[in-house]
Formats: C-alpha cells, structure tokens, sequence
C-alpha cells in the first residue's frame, strides 16, 4: 500500500514538475544573449494549449500513428516509477532492474521512428534514421556507465543509485558521460537544436512534426519526463546524498531544497553547454558519443579499481 | 575609338563580321547591332575575349510600330570598364532564335524566361520548362510581356516536371515551399543516397508578382519608389541601378554631393546585410549567442539609417540626380560616432566567430562552389568572389571608388567560410568607405533637378551588397517607361547554390543556403 502510494506521488512529482526544467533552461539561454525570454512557466501553457486543440492526422496514418503517443508517454512514466527517489530501493523492485531502464526508453524511441516512418513525409524518415543512429551509439555508453554504477555498487539492482554514498572518481567520469549521454537523449545542443527553424536539420523535432493537438502534449510531456529522470540520475551519481529520514519538517525541507539545488546546478550546465558551441556536423555526433563511451569504459575501469 | 577597337577584336576571331550598326551611348555603353544569323557567333565570341558572362538576355516587344521583337544582350568589359551590348531583330512571323544555352550557360534561364515570358522560342535550348509562370497557375500560351497580353486565357493546365535520380536507395525529399520559419518561398528537390545530397534541383518562381510589366507606362517619381520594392534588402542598390539608368536617359547632371552620399547609403545597406548573413550563418549552425551579437549591430544600423534618412531600410532616398536625404554636420556627428561603436562591436563580433572550434568546423569546406563552377554558370558578385572571381562594379566602374583606393575583398576557396570572410572584410571596408565618402562631403551644395523626360534607352548598374544590380531601360517620346528589365544578382546566383550542396549531407543545407543568401523576390520579379 505504501509502495503504491510512493508510486503515485512519484508520478504526480514528475509531470507536475518536470516541464519548468526546460522552461528554466531556455530563460537562462535567453538571458545569456540578453533578451528577457520567455517565462519559466511557459512549457504548462503550451501543453495546455496543445491539449486543448484539435488534432491534424494524415490519411496514410496507421494505428501506429495513433498509438505511438500513449506508448511513448507511458514507457516514460514506467521509467519514473522505477527511480528510486522517496525510498531507497525503486518502489517497482520486482520489476526490473537497471537494464530495464535502457530498453524502455528504447521501446518510446522505437515506437517514435515508427510512427514518424507512418505518415509517409520525407521529413519523418530522415527525423527517423538520424534518431537510430544517434540512439545505436548512446545505447552502448547508457549501459557503461549503469555498469560502473553497478559495479560500486556491487549488483545491477536500480537503487545501486542510493548506494554510493561518497563520491569517487569513477561517479564523477559516469556522471560526465551521462551528461553528454542525456544531451543527446534530450536533444539539445550540440547534438540536436530544440529551437531551430530548419526542418531539414532537425532530429527530435523531425520525427515529431506530424503530431499535433493532444498528441504532440504527450509526446512532448514524455520528453520533459525524461529530462528530469536522467538529470535525477546525474545528480545522484555526482552528489549523493543520503535519502531523508521523515523524522522532521526541517530535515524534509533541507531535502528537497537541496535536491532542488542540484537538478538546477545541472540545467544551469546544460545550458550553459548549450549557449557555448555551435551545433556539430551529423556525422561528428559519432564522435561526441563515442567519448561518451570511452568515459563510461574509464568508469567501469576506474571502478574496479575502486576508484 | 573604344568601339573601333572592340570590333577589331571580334574580327579576329570572326573575319567575315559585318554589324550592321554600332554605336556608343553615354561613353560606356556600346551598342552592336548584328543580323539574327551572326548573333549567336557574337555573342559566343564576346563571351570569350571580355570575358564575361552574360549579365542580361532579354526581348522587347516592338510589333506595335516596328513588327518585330529585338533580342539584346549584355555583356560585361571589366578592363575597358564598359558595357557591351548585342541586339538583333526577330521578326514577329517566326518568333525564334538560335539558343546560347549550350556554349554559355549563363544564357539558358534568361532563354527560359524570354520563352515564357514573350513566345520566343530558343532553339536548341534542352530545358524549355517555364520558371515564373508556373503550369499549375498559367495555361500554355499565355506570353505576359507582350505588349497585346491583356489576362490569362485558356483553362488547361499543366504539371511541372522534375529531373529525377533512380538508382537502389535514392530517395527524392521535396522541401517547401513552404517553411518553418519565416523565409521566402522556394521548393527544393533532393535526391539523397542516405544523407549525402547527389542532385538537388530548385523550383523558384513564387513570389513573381509580374515587375517589369508593372514598370510599364510608369512615371519617373513612382518608377523610382517601385524599383525599391523589387527586392527589400537591396531596396537602395534597385533604386540606385534604376535611378542610374534613368539620369543617363534623361541627361541630368548629378551633383557631387550626391555621389558621395549615394556611395554612404549603398555601403549602409551593405553593412546591414552582411551583419544580418553574418548572424544568420552563426543561427543556421546554433551558435545563438554570436547570432545575437550580430543582430544587435544589425540593429544599430538599421537605426542609423533612419537617423539619417528617415528610413530603416533606406527606401525613398534616392532622386534623380540628387539624393533626398543629406547629411548636414550633425547626422555626419552621428554617423562617425555609430561607425566607431560599429567597428568595435563587429571586432567582438568577429573575434568569437573565428575562436570558437565548433563554429569553425561547421563553415570550413562546407557547401564548397569551385572557381570553375562559379565561372562557367556565370556566378556574380559576393558569391563569385568568394570562389576567386574578381568581379565587382565598385572596382571597375566607379570614380569615387577609385578615389577611396576601395579594395576588392577576394578568398579562393569558395566554401561558407570564404563568403563569410568576404562578408567580414566588406563590411569593415564599408566602414573605411563611409568615413571617406563623409569627409568628402562638402556644405551648401545642393541642386533640386528637375529632370528632361525624353526618349531612350540606358543601361543603369550599382553593386548591392549581394552583387551587380542591373537596370535595362527604355522610354518612350513622353519619357514614360515601356521596357524595364532588372536583373538582380540573385537571378544568376541560384543555380550555383545546387552545384555547392552536391555531395554535402542535408543537414547543412540551409547553412550553404544562407551562406549565399538569395533573394527570392529578386528572382521571381
């Protein structure tokens, strides 16, 4: 009973909270080239509207096209029930350890590439192919780096994340590649460019271009979901921390606002990351994920080590 | 005496040339007029010894008073800094002539448009398909140029025909035109193997609003204010190639002032833009914070434009032989100060562009158009001097210019990175160039022309910030207009962008696209 209630408010916390990471991320970005930008709240609207449209879908459509939204989104949720973040083992132990992680994020992306491949549009297969070559290289660096977690650890179990208490170095490399790891996920710089116009280079956007209305929401709502799962995972290799004890209202709030703390230090980052490069040529994104890679291999190694 | 000496030129390569008329206009201009059955010779001759691509290919409809249609074109002579202009007369029974389109090919979409636009044929020309007058829109038969065009008439319509690639895993991907950002339409047809680009053919014609038959029967004032809607970000080059020809027509002297403050607002224009292209490029590759620096220098221009002449984008400036807009001692104040601030926000500008590793690696030997290439499709202005052509009207046609020891910027390389370091050393340029032009300014000289319309035809040029503009015009007795044919750079630029792509991945397409930056409007007319 209480495990399901942990599920739940895990859930509710994670599309409650979720969207002003990216929110926050583009203020930032604005304020940086000296605009005022957006609001940060400006990501609920626009699912709010989004959710309240009428839909656009092409006659060549299949089921797939239609299925596809609820299937990414739920994937996605699926995934943050898994985290452990109340608790310190996941809340959906028996479900599946970290591995599961990895192919249900691939099951979203590969229904995603389907459904762009669906409508027919020359934009949706190039959207496609480019995401399965982007995902075939960080697939392999997403796994080297739960090894070495797991490795420290001592088991692939999920709450090997709660595990490390003291940072290392083999955290700290994991925790580099999987930023650049969540930066390609995420689409953002320099692998992919949330904000451009050119439909010819996109990745992400590309896919996604014949969803509209409530449709596109989901989809956009699993992508925010995402984000804040792997920062969640960067943020607990990098600083972890103990996980509260619910003795005290002083103790809670010093958790969460640290917690806070962190995911904002890492979307500080990524902004950051995002403002300062241009955009790499397609074919130099297996180079970038390639180092991602070699990170993780140095943290596997660094970890036994034990380092 | 030059005439004489162009003519002797062109019998050497062919003895048994006998034009029937030659004759100089305005000193710089010398009209050759030769027998339909010799002008494709001459023109291939021409086309040799200058060298020089064609700069303009058009008919005029002269079936009211003459019965017949007169073929004319341009050629350029950069050495002897004047222009070499070949007609012949069609007669209007057998509207045809001998197509350039194989031997120069810088003829051909002047040849398809001469087709479209008045029934003439171009034997021998491979592609016939029309560009403006799309076949969804305009049945067949319908010639709009021509004096008699009075609506469209038909209702059967056709479909255009692409170029197609076949092979095992070549995929066509139609792109516009219609866009997701707010850019001019254009339809783009790649055929790909995986990523990499193996043909890419483009379909303009959109935004054809029909200009040249609007410039007919035009007075001087509106002609003046229409020439700078042709083509928005090179308003001032438009009405400066068009006020150009118009003086030369009507005789009017320009006063020394207003040369000086004409060369101000053209390299004004050209800063603007470049500073535009330069953020544009930075934004086409992500690199958002450049491109917000760069826009905010854009900006500042564009205000200085209106400090100085009421205008942001330069429009209702020009006049003829005299300029509405002068610079007394305080907008001279005003703009040496902007300029200072200028330079300095374009050095920070600059210096971010050429330090950052991964901005670099996206514009070096990306969208590479070779000097060869860029040659033979006749590829003008900044686009061909960034492939090592070195053509540019300021350096061989201007006297202030000359005066300013203006030096042509020049990169041989002709991939982003070169049009980007062309655009870097033009705009610094334009700023030496300005802050010449201004202290050559002089008080109290000020002449109101009122200007003698009369009977003519005259050849009007200034170099925009993309390339020659040029300005083919005709009046008749009451100095109304009856032909104008504009060519803006862009016209002869487009092709080249599908030749720079070949072999490049997609992706980067819209980045070799903007590192061009061609006017659809300018095209399309």
């Amino acid at each position: 009973m209480i495990k399901i209630m942990i599920i739940v408010l895990q859930l509710i916390l994670f599309i409650a909270a979720a969207p002003i990471l990216s929110g926050l991320i583009s203020k930032i970005k604005n304020n940086i080239r000296l605009r005022k930008g957006q609001g940060i709240l400006q990501p609920y609207y626009n699912l709010a509207k989004l959710f309240f449209k009428g839909e656009v879908v092409s006659e060549t459509a299949s089921w797939i096209f239609r299925v596809t939204p609820i299937v990414v989104l739920s994937s996605t949720l699926t995934a943050a029930a898994l985290i452990p973040v109340f608790i310190f083992s996941s809340p959906m132990r028996q479900a599946g350890d970290f591995l599961v992680l990895v192919f249900i994020f691939a099951l979203g992306r590969f229904f995603l590439a389907l459904s762009a491949l669906d409508t027919g549009s020359s934009f949706g297969g190039m959207g496609s192919s480019r995401e399965m070559f982007i995902s075939s290289l960080v697939e392999p660096a997403l796994c080297m780096v739960i090894l070495s977690v797991s490795l420290q650890f001592g088991s692939t179990d999920i709450s090997a994340f709660n595990g490390i208490h003291a940072i290392s170095v083999s955290s700290i490399v994991a925790a580099i590649a999987l930023f650049l790891i969540t930066i390609a996920e995420t689409s953002r710089m320099p692998v992919d460019n949330q904000e451009t116009h050119l439909e010819l280079t996109m990745v992400h956007e590309a896919m996604v271009l014949e969803y509209s209305g409530r449709s596109l929401a989901l989809i956009e709502m699993a992508a925010y979901i995402k984000q804040m799962i792997l920062f969640f995972l960067i943020a607990q290799i990098v600083f972890p921390i103990a996980l509260p004890v619910f003795s005290s209202l002083t103790q809670l709030a010093s958790w969460i606002l640290w917690y806070l703390t962190r995911i904002i230090i890492i979307a500080i980052s990524a902004a950051l990351v995002e403002i300062s490069v241009a955009k790499m040529r397609l074919f130099r994104v297996a180079d970038f994920l390639g180092f991602a890679f070699v990170l993780g291999i140095i943290a596997v190694i660094c970890a036994m080590l034990g380092v | 005496m030059d005439c004489s000496e162009i003519i002797s030129r062109i019998k050497k390569k062919l003895p048994d040339f006998n034009p029937i008329s030659i004759s100089q206009n305005y000193s710089e201009e010398i009209y050759i007029r030769v027998d339909s059955r010799v002008f494709k010779d001459t023109c291939l001759v021409l086309h040799k010894i200058l060298p020089s691509p064609v700069m303009m290919l058009f008919a005029i409809d002269e079936r009211k008073k003459l019965n017949k249609f007169v073929i004319t074109c341009v050629f350029m002579d950069v050495k002897k800094s004047q222009w070499v202009i070949v007609s012949m007369d069609i007669p209007q029974e057998s509207p045809c002539f001998d197509s350039l389109a194989k031997s120069i090919h810088s003829a051909t979409l002047f040849e398809r448009e001469i087709w479209e636009m008045f029934g003439i044929e171009p034997r021998g020309n491979p592609d016939l398909r029309r560009l403006n007058l799309h076949d969804e829109a305009w049945p067949q038969g319908n010639y709009p140029l021509r004096k008699d065009f009075n609506g469209i008439n038909g209702q059967v319509l056709g479909e255009y025909k692409f170029g197609r690639v076949d092979g095992e895993g070549v995929f066509e991907v139609p792109v516009g035109p219609v866009h997701a950002g707010i850019i001019g339409p254009g339809h783009f047809r790649f055929s790909v193997a995986g990523e990499p680009i193996i043909n890419l053919e483009l379909r303009l014609g959109f935004t054809h609003r029909g200009v040249e038959k609007l410039f007919e029967g035009k007075a001087y004032p509106d002609a003046i204010r229409l020439s700078e809607c042709v083509s928005g970000d090179s308003s001032f080059a438009h009405s400066l190639a068009f006020t150009h020809a118009l003086e030369k027509i009507s005789g009017a002297s320009i006063s020394g002032q207003a040369v000086y403050l004409r060369g101000i607002f053209l390299e004004l224009e050209r800063m603007y833009n470049h500073a535009n292209d330069i953020g544009g490029i930075a934004i086409d590759v992500g690199f958002s914070f450049s491109a917000a620096y760069a826009s905010i220098i854009k900006e500042a221009i564009l205000q200085l434009n209106e400090k100085l002449s009421g205008n942001r984008y330069l429009k209702k400036v020009n006049a003829i032989g005299w300029v509405l807009a002068d610079i007394d001692d305080v907008k001279k104040q005003i703009l040496l100060n902007s300029l200072k601030s200028l330079k300095q926000d374009f050095k920070e500008l600059v210096k971010m562009l050429y330090s950052s590793v991964s901005f670099m690696d996206r514009v070096d030997a990306t969208g590479v158009l070779r000097r060869k290439t860029a040659e033979d499709l006749g590829v003008i202005g900044l686009a061909g001097r960034a492939s090592g052509v070195p053509m540019d009207l300021r350096k061989h046609f201007s006297r202030i210019y000359k005066e300013a020891k203006f030096k042509m910027a020049i990169q041989e390389s002709g991939d982003v990175l070169a049009r980007l370091r062309v655009r870097i050393s033009e705009f610094e340029e334009s700023c030496r160039l300005i802050e010449e032009f201004t202290g050559k300014l002089s008080k109290g000289e000020k002449t109101s022309v009122n200007p003698e319309l009369k009977q003519g035809s005259a050849l009007g040029y200034a170099e925009g910030w993309r390339g020659p503009v040029l300005y083919w015009l005709k009046t008749d007795s009451a100095g109304l207009i009856e032909r104008c044919k504009i060519v803006d750079p862009s016209f002869h630029n487009w092709q080249a962008l599908s030749y720079a792509v070949l072999g490049e991945i997609i992706p980067d397409f819209p980045l070799c696209n903007k590192s061009f930056d061609l006017s659809y409007s300018g095209n399309d007319l």
